[in-house]
């Protein structure tokens, strides 16, 4: 039985569909069976992020209108064509189109035949959040480590609990550590103590991620990328893996394990 | 020498303002002190009714018309005269003041309020709108972007970031304290204050209202 993981925001462009690819991405490499769900509709992005775009002839609105059957809007992943698999959103600019329901039942069609079901959602703020958090048994809050990302992301956390899904997990993602040391970006526990939920995953910011994304490839392919270990890391936590959280020293121009980690109560 | 400030003391009461006398200082240094109190804050106390509170000294018809003197002077006005010594009760009806025992007076003044407490034990977050009519507490942080509203007190124990109205409706007596207090926007009753953008607070601090002003001190030891 597959688990349910919705990757939402409260901003936009922090890095939710980045996220759901390479999460995706790694798990696939890991022998799991997966299929991502974009469930961002009118603002679809995460078969390009995939290198999947051209490879598209259904959409999510066409299985929940039953213009297709749910496999065949399944597309493929060439390099894990046994286990990674993605559900496109439609490009119509009708949110109304799929609702709550329709997500929990395509969910539960799902959890048959994968371990895995990845939701990008919408930020919070907009329409379709709804949807996206509906089937999910759990969410990754994904945010920068910026005041005003935070804060939405505090509201989303807010939303969350009001519809009644517990412990969200948070990712930090775009974290510049020159501008950390010098005390111009938010340190991790500085945005953790604002959220008090707890943190399952810092990622960098990093250069590799947009020619990645440019290529259709994904970060956790590339063995030098350091934002694809750091996903690689957060796979492995969802695994139920305890891998310590990474560090970036900009002295030695390295990661380091960090030994802590760091948890928030409840 | 002791401060002239501990001959009286003037306090806020559920039945009013208090007007405490020293026990034991000399007669004219308590004058002295009321001349001075009054002088000071005389706007504040014109129109006012005082309860004065002479406690276990007994006063004489003389003392009792300097103190009514000196009030008058301001234009204000005895509420009544809050004694245990039986004799003084003789003086004060002589006078046309009505005496009342220490007893009759509810000590603490809790602010009045409607309802029960509302307990939340978690994180107040952005966006989230907390309205009561009674006392608030929260054990958690008030984010900032969070708005929580009370006709009494707003306890945090945490931090509080949001903005916070205590004593919705006019209650003066309602205050807010937090173990972190730096509100994006504080209201007592009618009366507004934002955190001062350089306000590191050190410790856990309590705002109560000072007449038309919002006080903060350090939330460390009892003050009512
Ligand atoms: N860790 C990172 N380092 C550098 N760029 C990133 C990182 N994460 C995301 N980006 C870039 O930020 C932009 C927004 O990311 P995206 O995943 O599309 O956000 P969202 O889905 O939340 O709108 C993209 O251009 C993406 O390449
Ligand atoms: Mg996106």
């Amino acid at each position: 039985m597959a688990q349910v993981i919705t990757i939402t925001s409260g901003k936009g462009g922090v890095g939710k569909t980045t996220t759901t690819a390479n999460l995706a991405t790694s798990l696939a490499m890991q022998g799991q069976r997966v299929v991502a769900i974009d469930a961002d509709i009118g603002l679809r992005n995460l078969d390009v992020v995939m290198g999947l775009e051209n490879r598209i002839v259904y959409d999510l609105v066409d299985v929940v209108e039953g213009r297709c059957r749910t496999r065949q809007a399944l597309i493929k992943d060439k390099r894990f064509p046994d286990n990674l698999f993605l559900l496109p959103a439609a490009q119509t600019r009708d949110k109304d189109a799929v609702t709550p329901d329709d997500m929990i039942a395509l969910c539960n069609e799902l959890r048959r035949e994968f371990d895995f079901i990845l939701i990008d959602s919408p930020a919070g703020i907009e329409g379709g959040f709804k949807n996206a958090i509906a089937p999910a048994d759990h969410i990754l809050i994904v945010t920068t480590p910026e005041m005003s990302a935070v804060r939405d992301a505090d509201r989303i956390v807010g939303l969350v609990e009001a519809y009644e899904k517990s412990n969200p997990k948070l990712i930090i993602n775009r974290i510049k550590a020159r501008m950390v040391a010098r005390g111009d970006m938010m340190d991790t526990p500085d945005v953790v103590e604002i959220l008090a939920i707890d943190l399952i995953g810092i990622v960098p910011d990093d250069e590799s991620i947009v020619v990645s994304t440019n290529r259709g490839e994904v970060a956790v392919l590339d063995r030098d990328s350091m934002a694809g270990k750091a996903y690689n890391n957060i796979a492995n936590r969802l695994l139920g893996h305890d891998i310590p959280f990474l560090v970036l020293d900009e002295k030695q121009g390295l990661w380091a394990q960090l030994v802590s980690m760091f948890r928030t109560r409840r | 020498m002791r401060d002239m400030e501990e001959r009286i003391t003037l306090k806020g009461s559920r039945d009013g303002l208090r007007l405490i006398l020293h026990p034991t200082a000399a007669w004219e240094e308590v004058l002295e002190a009321l001349r001075k109190q009054l002088a000071q804050g005389s706007s504040f106390y014109h129109g006012a009714k005082l309860l004065i509170d002479v406690g276990e000294r007994s006063i004489t018809d003389v003392e009792l018309q300097a103190i009514l003197a000196i009030m008058a002077e301001h234009d204000i006005e005895p509420a009544a005269l809050i004694t245990i010594a039986p004799t003084n009760r003789t003086t004060g009806r002589q006078a046309g003041v009505e005496t009342r025992h220490p007893d009759s007076l509810r000590s603490t003044p809790p602010p009045v309020v409607q309802g029960e407490g509302l307990f939340l034990w978690r994180t107040v977050r952005s966006g989230q709108a907390i309205k009561h009519q009674g006392h608030v507490v929260v054990v958690g942080d008030v984010n900032a972007g969070a708005e929580i509203s009370a006709h009494g007190s707003i306890i945090i124990w945490g931090r509080l970031r949001g903005s916070v109205h205590a004593g919705v409706g006019g209650n003066q007596q309602a205050i807010v304290c937090a173990l972190e207090l730096s509100p994006t926007l504080l209201r007592i009753a009618d009366n507004l204050a934002r955190t001062p953008d350089n306000h590191r607070p050190t410790g856990p601090e309590q705002a109560s209202l000072d007449g038309d002003n919002i006080v903060v001190v350090p939330w460390d030891a009892p003050r009512r």
